[in-house]
């Protein structure tokens, strides 16, 4: 792929237009909550597009054209069964609690809720994925350029890590969420002309209906059992592991993207924030996995759209989204194309270490180092906690580079974290006799049956380092299941061990679970403005489209 | 915090001038092609839609 003065000039503007917004921003921080909170003041549209934004980095734009030209069309299931619904509970159920309490992060709820201990372990755990994540974003970003442009690996690892340092220094938070949303209609812009250039040239919807095999192109059929369908996994491990542990459990749970509903201006803008941000979701698929469909139809009309094999000789669908780009785009466009892809890395590095930010001085800093601070105090905490962020993301991807089996196991050790974590705030949530000490035992036993669970099943010739008692079809039903029993470990053992140990009295928990939180009576007249019928019209419009693209 | 920039103007100015060079740019001989042509024209509007929506935004907040 070979670059031109006028691509590069837009990739030189768009440099100038995020460390811009950075500028804008610097005068009006001045509190370490403006700096780490937005002071609750960005409106909804804003925090909507963020939403989905904080969630759209490089995994998600490369990753899901890869998982379209690997599994088709059941790579939806991330969307249509996956993100809507659980985007639209947290909208209706959570996001009173998560907002309502005041807490300004979620391991902060965490702390309300149950005590300082499970608090502190959310928050390191966070802390360190975070980091880990955003070096992994920033590795991926320089591979890619080396492999695509023939840029300089460091050269893409401190350009990156500068522009992003510098705007997320200057504005906080705030920045970083107003680029997020430049960078949505960067990315949604930059790519749509590729899927209308790649339609085209594949002859239309007939031209795809005719020239990729038709088990890709459902949603639903073959998911009976496992070995009948591309993506390996059956129906049940598809609906709990996927539908509702690893989706709730991210949407949910996950403060990267929780944090941009909390800084809404109010409870019923912070509720709607998911919802409305559900509907650019549900069509999302368009952009990022038919990308990869049309690449399948494209292999089989053309030649030269072959994807190329990875080191260990095994096709890399990664490259799906490159190599179209460089087919399908002329110089011109194809700036726009590769901005929206940095676009995409450094998108899910700032919302990364801005997450990190506000985890590390209110929940480590604040809670066990300094108490009472000045707010101006918080706001240099925060501003140095940046920079030590970016470094450590630096860090991280050099060590990535060198070795890369190490990443990979860590990994595998943070999916474990995450598994259980949901079975905590629901139970949390809406069993008011769940105890601090069953949450946190619960949140233990998850991990270690998430851990124990790899260890006795394969998938791909990966996990069964304990014994080999089951093989999975393929790695991603492997790690829906691990999902699954994790979330029944954590569930169980905190219902038991709650049993047995005292809770919080009734007063301490008022605003904090259900069923002693005044119900609330939404006030508004339009339906659109009430988030109860907002979800029920997004879960709608989910439920048509699975049932037509059956 | 006080009120901050409106972010619509600056995605609208961003796609603005970038529709602008795709569309100039549309005219050269290395980068004529009805992408970079359409794909301008389509960036611009987008980049005057935000714009416009600033000031009706800011006209109804006088």
């Amino acid at each position: 792929m070979k670059l031109y003065f006028v691509d590069y000039s837009i990739i030189a503007l768009y440099f100038l237009f995020v460390i811009g917004i950075g500028f804008l921003l610097k005068k009006k921080i001045k509190t370490g909550n403006d700096f780490l909170m937005s002071n609750r003041s960005i409106p909804l549209w804003i925090t909507s597009l963020a939403f989905i934004s904080a969630n759209l980095g490089a995994q998600e734009v490369l990753g899901m054209a890869a998982s379209g030209a690997k599994y088709g069309l059941y790579t939806a299931h991330f969307y249509w069964l996956g993100a809507a619904f659980a985007m639209v509970f947290l909208g209706i159920y959570m996001m009173p609690f998560y907002y309502g309490s005041r807490a300004r992060s979620v391991p902060e709820y965490l702390k309300l809720r149950f005590d300082e201990k499970t608090r502190t372990f959310n928050a390191l755990s966070f802390a360190v994925m975070t980091i880990f994540s955003s070096g992994i974003s920033l590795y991926a970003l320089a591979m890619l350029m080396q492999t695509i442009l023939g840029w300089d690996f460091n050269v893409s690892i401190w350009l990156a890590a500068g522009i992003v340092l510098i705007y997320t220094y200057l504005g906080g938070l705030t920045s970083a969420v107003y680029n997020e949303v430049m960078q949505f209609f960067l990315i949604v812009l930059g790519i749509a002309p590729l899927v209308i250039i790649g339609m085209h040239k594949a002859g239309g919807l007939d031209g795809i209906l005719h020239n990729v095999e038709n088990s890709k192109l459902h949603l639903w059929k073959g998911m009976a059992h496992a070995s009948t369908n591309p993506m390996g996994v059956d129906a049940f491990s598809l609906v709990f592991g996927l539908g509702f542990v690893l989706a709730f459990g991210y949407w949910c749970t996950d403060f990267l993207v929780v944090q941009r509903a909390m800084i809404s201006r109010s409870q019923n803008e912070a509720r709607r924030t998911p919802i409305i941000a559900a509907i650019p979701k549900i069509f999302m698929p368009l952009v990022v996995i038919l990308p990869g469909i049309i690449i399948l139809a494209l292999q089989n009309q053309f030649t030269g759209f072959e994807l190329p094999l990875n080191s260990s000789g095994q096709v890399d669908y990664n490259m799906t989204l490159p190599l179209l780009l460089s087919k399908l785009y002329p110089s011109g466009i194809l700036g726009v194309g590769v901005t929206a892809l940095i676009a995409s890395f450094m998108s899910g590095m700032a919302g990364n270490v801005t997450a990190f930010n506000t985890v590390w001085t209110f929940d480590i800093y604040q809670a066990h180092i300094k108490k009472n601070g000045s707010e101006k105090h918080y706001l240099n905490v925060g501003r140095a906690t940046t920079v030590i962020g970016i470094l450590l993301s630096v860090a991280t991807a050099y060590v990535a580079r060198n070795f890369n089996s190490i990443m990979d196991l860590l990994q595998l050790v943070f999916s474990f974290v995450n598994a259980p974590l949901f079975a905590t705030f629901f139970l949390g949530m809406f069993w008011k006799k769940t105890s601090s000490n069953g949450a946190f035992w619960g949140l233990i036993s998850g991990t270690a049956a998430a851990a124990i669970t790899h260890g006795l099943t394969t998938a791909e010739g990966k996990g069964g380092w304990i014994a080999n008692l089951h093989e999975y079809y393929s790695g991603t039903s492997q790690a829906f299941n691990i999902a699954g029993i994790a979330f029944i470990a954590c569930f169980l053992v905190t219902a038991l061990v709650s049993s047995f140990t005292s809770r919080k009295p009734d007063e301490e928990l008022r605003g904090l679970v259900y069923s002693l939180t005044p119900k609330q009576t939404d006030p508004a007249k339009r339906w659109y403005k009430n988030p109860l019928w907002l979800g029920v019209a997004v879960l709608i419009l989910t439920l048509i489209i699975n049932v037509v693209l059956y | 915090m006080n009120k901050l920039f409106d972010l619509r103007f600056v995605i609208g100015s961003f796609f603005f001038l970038v529709g602008l060079i795709l569309f100039v740019y549309s005219f050269s001989e290395k980068g004529r092609n009805a992408v970079n042509h359409y794909g301008g024209l389509a960036f611009l509007l987008f980049g005057v839609v935000m714009i416009l929506l600033t000031y009706k935004s800011s006209g109804k907040e006088e």
